[in-house]
């Protein structure tokens, strides 16, 4: 049966495809950093409440690390704004249409970001009040943040099998309806979620290091602590990345196992990336950051080209007119670098050791 | 049960209420910080800092995520129109981007910079926050407003037409005047709970000094938005629909009360203000926060970009054709794609889906069951056939007579009509009974 797929709007992208899409992967890969330490360090985070109960080491570091939780909320979310705009403009229509079908449940998300932030803010700022309670408030904040990166997972998904839309949208309750439960969909969610316990491992880890001077002790424990994840992390992350290799379309598999030698490439380049990370880890953090910062800015990619690979058959952007809007374009350019200095600046004045600031006012 | 309406309703309520003050605290917070500086005022210094964290749980959670809820809520409602936009201003859109980011880095260092930064350095900090929550407000006023103004870009399809829209300068001026009078319901609100009774008054006083001072500028603001409207969209909020004229009437009696209130209350007398004034100021103006957004988007029907678009997605272009061709021929998520002379009623349902569900409801909001309850078939066809002009904020009906007719009898089943009887025949128990019989004139089931 003919795939059911609204048309794109009958404007103009104001851009080429290929500069949209480099910004979408771009966009995302920045997106993608603080959300993995946000789901990730969640996790380990809870963890460690919980045994700081008995022990110190995991108190001490629950204590400390939760302060940082809600700047990374602020920024996941911040930065995920970017390349969700550029996906609407690319795919709207696919987007689209799976969201509607799981309206309530997409729209159950921005609630439960709220409720999720709340929860970061309730716990950091009351952590002493709360007590035994603090535990469980963080756990319930971090199953939060899970079941939003389980919907997005879901409409992520969706929105690539166009050949489901129409069937799916008599068989169900529109609003209610989260899509045909495959392997594919299980292991893609597993890979994001694991990739993130060893991403936010690793955050722990980096972390640590600002904590040398005044808490050298907690530092140690919270290094060798934050690699423990990260490496376990990474091992059944291979794993699952394997699943989820194995359980795409045969053609689609086929791209990156020899047929397509670009896709190919990348992913060999971005599995060797993930192995001199682990091997980096217990000596160098800054080598296994650079080389995990790789891994993840290919995987972003390969997670563009599948589906570019899913969609083929259905619809390709590059049949869109194109109108393109250089003079804005270069004015967001411009007021983006601008930006970034500012925000590097004001970071600057905020890190900078107390002693070479000026006398206050 | 909610219609889409309602959910963005809810949404974008709340986010002008929280976003509209992440720009008016924006300033409040280095004015007065500066203010503090000036007069060596360390107690008013302890205030500003204790206001700030209050301003960081309030903006940085409920105003940026209800930010991203608005943007949520359109896509699910409105596909199409928020595809349009996005095709149009998406460069906007990035733009406002680099704003937000710089908005929230400058927020937490502001806040958590209180005893990292020295006083100047904070203060800088705090005017960037200003600058780019600002500069947010002013790119995001530019979309919002060509939806209602498109102005040349109908014509020209360029992004500075559409951006630089007749009602885009007013609105800004208008929605700036607003972001500093809720800098003022707010700070009211932190005001009322200092303890110290001498700082708490002056702290008061100076709070409403901020809302008078931006109720001041909206009404000139509003007379210039106002102006700029489409003249239809204008008659529409002064007596052609009487609802929306009521609730723009409510916004100016609203507004008024808040004035009276915050001029004979914490304005004059500082010292009797307290906690339960505060909530109430501000519950006065969400309510005006309310029903003035609701008016704006009520004045904008039957369009959702005027003159280009129809609130149910249509595109003015596209009406002759889906005219000619049938509105089941033109939609992909129909079981039919014309009408099944066997069951209209069905077909009849889904022209209702495709063409009328993005405003109404069946039973909750907006619904369609009670706007047709004791219509006739004939009635409902003659409302169908002069829809928009019958309904001034209605679209046309689009598409074939034979579809109309399905949609007719659709509707005209909703409310099914109790049959007159016969007395009963003595001992023969009454039954009261009502059926679904279809009515005169009708097809049988």
């Amino acid at each position: 049966m003919t795939p059911v797929i609204p048309a794109p709007v009958p404007v103009p992208l104001p851009a080429p495809v290929w500069l949209l899409q480099l910004l979408l992967v771009f966009t995302f890969i920045l997106h993608l950093l603080p959300m993995n330490f946000l789901v990730g360090g969640g996790v380990i985070l809870t963890v460690s409440c919980f045994l700081g109960r008995r022990d110190p080491h995991h108190r001490d570091f629950s204590q400390r690390a939760c302060r940082t939780l809600p700047a990374v909320v602020a920024f996941t979310i911040t930065l995920g704004v970017a390349p969700l705009l550029f996906l609407q403009l690319l795919y709207g229509q696919l987007f689209y249409t799976s969201s509607v079908l799981m309206a309530w449940y997409w729209l159950a998300v921005v609630f439960l970001i709220m409720l999720g932030y709340y929860g970061v803010y309730w716990f950091t700022l009351q952590q002493e009040e709360l007590g035994q309670r603090a535990s469980w408030v963080l756990l319930v904040t971090a199953s939060i943040f899970i079941l939003v990166a389980f919907f997005f997972s879901r409409n992520m998904s969706f929105m690539l099998h166009p050949q489901d839309f129409y069937s799916q949208f008599f068989q169900g309750e529109v609003g209610t309806i989260l899509g045909p439960v495959t392997s594919t969909g299980v292991a893609r969610l597993m890979h994001f979620l694991v990739g993130s316990l060893a991403v936010g491992g690793l955050g722990a880890a980096l972390l640590s290091h600002a904590w040398r001077r005044e808490a050298p002790e907690l530092a140690a424990w919270t290094r060798r602590y934050g690699i423990r994840w990260f490496t376990v992390g990474t091992g059944i992350q291979m794993l699952v990345g394997l699943w989820f290799l194995f359980s795409l379309p045969q053609e689609i598999r086929g791209m990156f196992l020899g047929g397509d030698r670009l896709s190919s490439a990348i992913l060999a380049v971005a599995i060797a990336l993930a192995v001199l990370a682990l091997a980096a880890a217990p000596k160098s953090l800054a080598a296994s950051s650079v080389a995990i910062l790789g891994a993840l800015s290919l995987m972003a990619v390969i997670r563009h080209l599948l589906r570019v690979a899913y969609l083929r058959p259905y619809f390709d952007p590059r049949s869109v007119p194109v109108q393109s809007q250089w003079l804005v374009f270069a004015l967001f350019v411009i007021l983006l670098l601008g930006g970034l200095s500012t925000v590097g600046w004001m970071l600057y004045q905020f890190f900078r050791p107390a002693a070479s600031r000026a006398p206050s006012v | 049960m909610f219609g889409g309406g309602m959910i963005i309703g809810i949404i974008a309520i709340l986010h002008v209420f929280v976003s509209h003050f992440a720009v008016g605290g924006g300033l409040f917070l280095p004015w007065t910080e500066r203010k503090a500086y000036r007069e060596s005022n360390p107690a008013l210094l302890e205030y500003v800092k204790s206001h700030s964290k209050f301003f960081v749980l309030v903006v940085l959670v409920s105003g940026a995520v209800s930010g991203v809820g608005i943007w949520w809520s359109i896509g699910l409602v409105n596909p199409e129109a928020t595809a349009t936009l996005i095709h149009v201003f998406v460069w906007g859109w990035a733009i406002e981007w680099v704003f937000f980011i710089v908005e929230i880095a400058a927020a937490f260092v502001y806040y958590y910079g209180w005893d990292r930064l020295d006083a100047k350095t904070h203060l800088t900090v705090g005017w960037i926050y200003f600058g780019a929550a600002w500069a947010s407000l002013f790119v995001i006023n530019g979309i919002l407003t060509f939806m209602l103004t498109p102005g040349r870009w109908l014509e020209t399809r360029s992004f500075a037409s559409a951006f630089f829209n007749p009602g885009m300068l007013p609105s800004c001026v208008l929605r700036t005047a607003v972001a500093v009078a809720l800098a003022g319901v707010y700070a009211l609100l932190t005001a009322a709970a200092i303890r110290d009774v001498a700082l708490r008054a002056d702290v008061v006083r100076y709070a409403a000094r901020w809302l008078l001072a931006g109720t001041m500028v909206i009404p000139p603001a509003g007379v210039w938005y106002i102006s700029t409207l489409p003249a239809a969209a204008r008659e529409l909020s002064m007596g052609a629909a009487p609802v929306v004229t009521l609730f723009a009437g409510l916004s100016i009696f609203f507004s008024a009360l808040l004035v009276v209130f915050t001029y004979f209350g914490p304005y004059q007398h500082p010292r009797y203000f307290n906690l339960t004034f505060a909530f109430l100021l501000a519950a006065l103006a969400l309510s005006t926060t309310a029903v003035t957004e609701w008016v704006r988007e009520a004045v904008r029907k039957p369009y959702v970009i005027y003159n280009y678009m129809y609130a149910n997605t249509l595109r003015l272009e596209d009406i002759n054709r889906i005219r000619q061709q049938g509105i089941l021929a033109s939609a992909r998520f129909v079981r039919h794609h014309d009408v099944d002379p066997q069951a209209p009623e069905e077909s009849g349902h889904e022209v209702f889906r495709v063409q009328c569900a993005s405003c109404h409801t069946l039973d909750g909001y907006n619904s369609i069951r009670f706007a047709v309850k004791g219509w006739s078939r004939e009635m409902i066809d003659y409302q169908l056939l002069h829809l928009n002009e019958l309904k001034g904020f209605m679209p046309p009906f689009v598409g074939t007579p034979v579809e109309r007719q399905a949609l007719a009898v659709w509707l005209l089943r909703l409310n099914p009509r109790p049959v007159m009887q016969e007395p009963p025949a003595p001992g023969v128990k009454a039954q009261a009974q009502t059926q679904n019989s279809p009515g005169p004139g009708e097809p049988k089931p």
